[in-house]
């Protein structure tokens, strides 16, 4: 680290700065050495992990809480708060042993009871949390066999129950922190690491937790910051203030590889951006049209404008992480006469006017596809909206969609490793038209529900991905979406960092950092 | 205190009773569901109307603005959408990071604003002159956004002396207050300059020369008292816009201020928190420009506003 | 510029007598000429472009300046002299939207308080009064917000909150002409109210305002900035400055010239706005 004081300014210069600065300063906040400080690009939402569904605020409460199962640097399943578990022959059934003599920070001892008001918590619509209706889809009820065994039985089968009991929502809290409503603010959980303090416009400051049942690898403290200017995220990491940034905007990857100070960590993300067409707009409802718009998308140009490199084509609605995808699937090459043709075959010689609701981070996006489709003659109308009312519009019903005009919305998801289940029923599956669900422009294929409530039925995994690959020539034949890139997952840390993974959709684990 | 203040500070009320229906109407204009947002794109419409019900949206509006101006009197300003803590709270927390931060900068901005004004009067139209009032003009004329990323980039990045973002020590003063206090600087350097240049040329200053006295106390001890009277007006009638610097400058330094608080609330449809900070900001805009009346009365007891 | 210069000089006074109103006026000329270079920008655009504003060519993203590209490219490939040079349109619009709006609202109404007096003055100025104990960025936020991004919604916003400035002023020239004597005078003659408002109050205001609006003038350009900088500015592909501007900053560390072109090009036309208020205030003040 360079080392940062004023030897070097000249008397005078900021007198009046230090001088009055002097006076009203309070006492430094001194840093122990051994704190490893992350800088993340937007705040986090609550610290209850399951009022929340946002990545990088999963990422700040992982060190803090455990679900009954985990994923280990691998990302393989390994035990967290269970020890074992079965499920029966229809997978409808799973019992869990628990972990005993494990406490959480505030005492309360952990057992069966905790995990049924855990789960129960979610199961009562009248509680509103965030991240319930994951959880909702899925459980249908859970009972405490005894002391320290519970039981699940869900609505249907489903094979990615145990990803599932990873995410937030199913993140164990203390029930005595729940009843108390006080879990928004502080976090109460068995993980590794306690909650000192978390000032919702500075930082979140955690501390290694003494009672914790397990192996304790990371550092003292973890700090959290973050801000929403890109360019100081790599300000940040360059000046060494501090260890981690994430994401790491993928314009300065290069910059960051080239200083040996720094490390550059790229995977494999999960998130798939795509723009969904609204198919009960004309002519959208009609699949030469959709198919002209994703032949007239140049993905590697995408990539290269977009993400500079650090990310791939997309060639199927799931992510090259997801168990199921065919990576063989090459459905629209960028073919720019040939979309035009098509657009000609459907009528419009002329091409046609189309608006797409996009929010500011991606804005970009919208403005290369803008740039890309004008050579077929679509105009493409970027509207630059802030999140809040991106999701009005993105989540409006047909009707509303009408009269707002909104023909396409550009956005991106991602499941993850959890199964392609989680990203292909939300986006395609016509009960999941929004407002419900994530289906943005109300596609509805009776052949692909049917798939889809199939293969996530199926127990065995090759016949299961044997459905899903099915399902992935079918909506790219249909295109309700112009899928357009998988992005790498990037962030950076300094080079003496040791111990850090990502998890698939940009999260990244600290729990087990190192920092000499 | 003279009638007209007296006068004044009872219109006080009205203009806050003005100020809280203009933001409360507004933020119920907004585009954007604040349940919606809470309860997450993926969320289930069950979900956002459990949200709604819970968050106290589903009143009539009439009833909610009631409910709300009826706890602002007792002090309290309803509680966070977005943290579930009491407003006041989060008010309480960010307030004195802001008026820190804004004191540092108006000690700045008046301080240098000041001398550089003077130093421009009494040199009238020779370089000093020019080159303050060039500057001072430049300085208001940049966006300060950017001039704050580039004095990141430059003084935390590559010379390595301040730290780039954050709060905590005197050194994390240094740059968000002077990219604070540019604007000011040059507005009241050139009220300064103006103030000056027209009490200089008065009988009474030129009888004071005639005098004998010695130009160093004429200038101290009759222009400048003279002078101040526009120069504080000005200084009043700026805190509103050094508020809305504020804005931008602590979201690029990462300070934990009231602007940031204010940029956060907005995108999540935070109503509470929007209506409770706007109120307070309001609040202490209104104060100091009264406040500079009040000075103004004790320096010179003839002027008078209406 | 010449004939900025042309208009305002006397031609027919002496050579040393110009020379010396000259130098007073150096405001003027001087901010004439920024503003002057805008204009120019503006209207020659097409002719001194060196590429289409809104061409893409993604394989030459974020060059720096060259023989082909005087100011670089941008992060889509676009030429950033192209556009700075077609931004200059948008720019010239902003002022004459976002001041006239502010006149247009703020001059009637200061009319009407000063000379209606009474309960309409005080509704009038209550009003006012609170849209001024707003931070400007505050007031334009929540509007934004209500109406959606977009330029022509910053422009409203950024109008309203100028709004207050013209009405006190119209307010204050009226009260101070209304018992001057040629008003009573007129209307001892007769002349109605109207008559009277028109033909003394606005005709004397009308230097103020002029004033006034070249100042807001700069403002109005700097507080686009600003907005684009929250995510409430111009829409793409726009080349709007302060879009530009906000935009290239999130490159900074890589590239610079993204956010320094359209900046340099904010800051001359602010100051040109700026020191032409200046030059403009001393020559129509009476005192100086």
């Amino acid at each position: 680290m360079k080392a940062r004081g004023l030897p070097n300014v000249r008397k005078g210069r900021f007198v009046a700065a230090t001088l009055f600065a002097g006076l009203l300063a309070g006492l430094p906040l001194a840093a122990p050495a051994a704190t490893l400080n992350v800088l993340q690009s937007e705040a986090p939402r609550s610290m209850d992990p399951g009022d929340q569904t946002a990545t990088f605020t999963y990422t700040v409460l992982e060190p803090l809480y455990e679900g009954l199962v985990r994923r280990n640097k691998q990302l393989q399943l390994e035990p967290a708060l269970a020890t074992e578990w079965s499920s029966d022959a229809a997978g409808l059934v799973w019992t869990f042993k628990l972990r005993p003599g494990v406490s959480f920070h505030d005492g309360t001892p952990f057992n069966a009871d905790v995990v049924v008001k855990n789960f129960q918590r979610h199961l009562d619509t009248k509680r509103g949390l965030a991240a319930s209706g994951r959880i909702r889809q899925v459980l249908a009820s859970v009972v405490a066999l005894d002391d320290m065994t519970v039981q699940f039985t869900l609505k249907g089968p489903y094979p990615a129950f145990l990803s599932l009991l990873t995410t937030g929502p199913a993140l164990m809290v203390s029930p005595k922190a729940d009843a108390a409503g006080t879990l928004s603010r502080l976090a109460v959980g068995t993980g590794p690491y306690r909650l000192v303090e978390y000032r919702s416009g500075e930082y979140v400051l955690e501390e290694r937790f003494s009672g914790y049942w397990g192996k304790q690898g990371g550092t003292e403290r973890i700090k959290w910051t973050w801000t929403a200017e890109q360019s100081v995220l790599n300000m940040a990491i360059q000046a060494g203030e501090v260890d981690i940034v994430n994401p790491l905007p993928p314009v300065f990857a290069r910059m960051v590889k080239a200083n040996t100070a720094l490390t550059l960590h790229e995977s494999d993300g999960a998130v798939v951006f795509f723009v969904a067409l609204n198919l009960k707009q004309k002519p959208l409802d009609d699949v030469r049209v959709r198919q002209a718009l994703n032949l007239a998308t140049d993905r590697a140009a995408l990539v290269k404008a977009i993400m500079f490199g650090f990310g791939r084509p997309a060639n199927s609605p799931l992510s090259p992480v997801t168990p199921g995808y065919d990576a063989s699937l090459n459905p629209y090459p960028f073919d720019p006469a040939k979309a035009k043709e098509l657009l000609v075959r459907a009528g419009l010689p002329d091409g046609f006017s189309l608006s797409v609701a996009v929010q500011e981070p991606e804005a970009r996006i919208a403005e290369v596809l803008q740039g890309m489709w004008a050579k077929i003659g679509v105009k493409l109308e970027v509207r630059k909206m802030e999140s809040g009312v991106w999701s009005n519009a993105a989540f409006a019903n047909p009707d509303q969609k009408a009269k707002e005009g909104t023909g396409a919305i550009l956005t991106s998801w991602s499941s993850g490793v959890n199964g392609a289940d989680m990203q292909l029923r939300p986006l395609y599956h016509t009960a999941s038209f929004v407002p419900t669900g994530a289906n943005l422009g109300f596609y509805s294929s009776p052949a692909l529900d049917g798939l889809l409530d199939k293969a996530a039925a199926t127990a065995d995994e090759a016949a299961r991905n044997a459905m899903y690959g099915q399902a992935q020539r079918l909506i790219n034949e249909d295109a309700p979406h112009v899928l357009l890139y998988y992005k790498k997952d990037l962030f950076a840390a300094q080079a003496n960092i040791q111990n850090l993974w990502t998890e698939p959709g940009g999260g990244i684990a600290v729990r087990d950092a190192v920092k000499p | 205190m003279p009638i007209y203040l007296l006068k004044k500070l009872v219109t006080l009320p009205l203009i806050l009773l003005g100020v809280s229906l203009l933001v409360f109407v507004a933020l119920r204009a907004l585009p954007g569901d604040p349940a919606r947002l809470m309860a997450g794109p993926e969320a289930p419409q069950e979900a956002v109307d459990a949200m709604r019900v819970r968050l106290g949206l589903d009143d009539p509006l009439p009833l909610q603005y009631l409910r709300f101006a009826g706890a602002a009197l007792g002090g309290d300003l309803g509680t966070s959408i977005r943290s579930g803590r009491p407003v006041t709270v989060e008010i309480a927390e960010r307030l004195p990071k802001t008026i820190s931060l804004a004191l540092v900068a108006y000690g700045i901005a008046i301080s240098v604003g000041l001398s550089a004004g003077m130093a421009a009067a009494v040199n009238r139209n020779r370089w000093p002159d020019q080159a303050t009032m060039l500057f001072a003009i430049a300085g208001a004329s940049i966006a300060n956004f950017w001039l704050a990323l580039l004095a990141m980039n430059y003084f935390a990045v590559e010379l390595g002396w301040l730290p780039l973002m954050g709060s905590g020590t005197w050194k994390h003063y240094i740059m968000p207050a002077i990219t604070l206090a540019v604007m000011p600087t040059a507005v009241i350097a050139r009220m300064t300059r103006a103030s000056m240049i027209e009490v200089v040329g008065q009988d009474y200053i030129r009888t004071a020369r005639a005098k004998g006295l010695p130009e160093r106390v004429v200038m101290r001890k009759h222009a400048l008292r003279n002078a101040l009277v526009p120069i504080v007006t000005i200084i009043g009638l700026n805190f509103g816009s050094m508020l809305g610097g504020a804005v931008v400058t602590e979201s690029v330094f990462n300070w934990p201020g009231l602007g940031r608080l204010l940029v956060d609330s907005v995108r999540f449809r935070d109503y509470p928190t929007v209506q409770g900070v706007t109120l307070v900001a309001v609040t202490a805009v209104v104060m100091m420009n009264f406040l500079a009346e009040m000075l103004i009365a004790a320096i010179n007891p003839r002027i008078r506003f209406d | 510029m010449t004939e900025i210069t042309a208009t305002l000089a006397p031609t027919d006074s002496k050579a040393r007598r110009r020379r010396r109103w000259l130098s007073r006026r150096r405001s003027i000329f001087i901010g004439g000429l920024l503003v002057g270079l805008v204009l120019l920008a503006a209207i020659l655009a097409p002719l001194l472009s060196p590429a289409d504003p809104y061409e893409q060519v993604l394989s030459d993203a974020l060059l720096p300046p060259s023989w082909d590209h005087p100011f670089g490219t941008d992060d889509n490939g676009r030429d950033l002299l192209a556009r700075v040079l077609y931004g200059a349109r948008l720019s010239l619009l902003e002022v004459v939207v976002g001041v006239g709006l502010a006149v247009l609202v703020g001059v009637p109404l200061g009319l009407a308080a000063g000379t209606i007096g009474g309960l309409v003055d005080q509704v009038i100025m209550w009003t006012m009064d609170v849209l001024f104990a707003f931070p400007g960025v505050v007031l334009a936020i929540l509007i934004v917000s209500i109406l959606g991004p977009g330029l022509f919604n910053l422009l409203i916003a950024i109008a309203i909150f100028s709004v207050p400035v013209y009405a006190r002023l119209m307010r204050n020239v009226a009260l101070g002409l209304k018992s001057m004597d040629y008003v009573e005078a007129a209307r001892a003659l007769g002349a109605s109210t109207p008559r009277i408002m028109f033909d003394h109050i606005l005709r004397n205001a009308l230097g103020p305002v002029i004033v006034q609006s070249t100042l807001t003038a700069g403002t109005v350009v700097l507080s686009a900035a600003s907005l684009s900088f929250l995510g409430m500015g111009a829409q793409p592909p726009m080349p709007e400055w302060g879009a530009m501007m906000s935009d290239g900053r999130n490159y900074l560390g890589v590239n610079i010239y993204m956010s320094l072109f359209p900046g340099l090009a904010i800051m001359l036309t602010v100051l040109g706005f700026n020191i032409l208020g200046d030059g403009l205030r001393d020559l129509l003040d009476p005192r100086s």
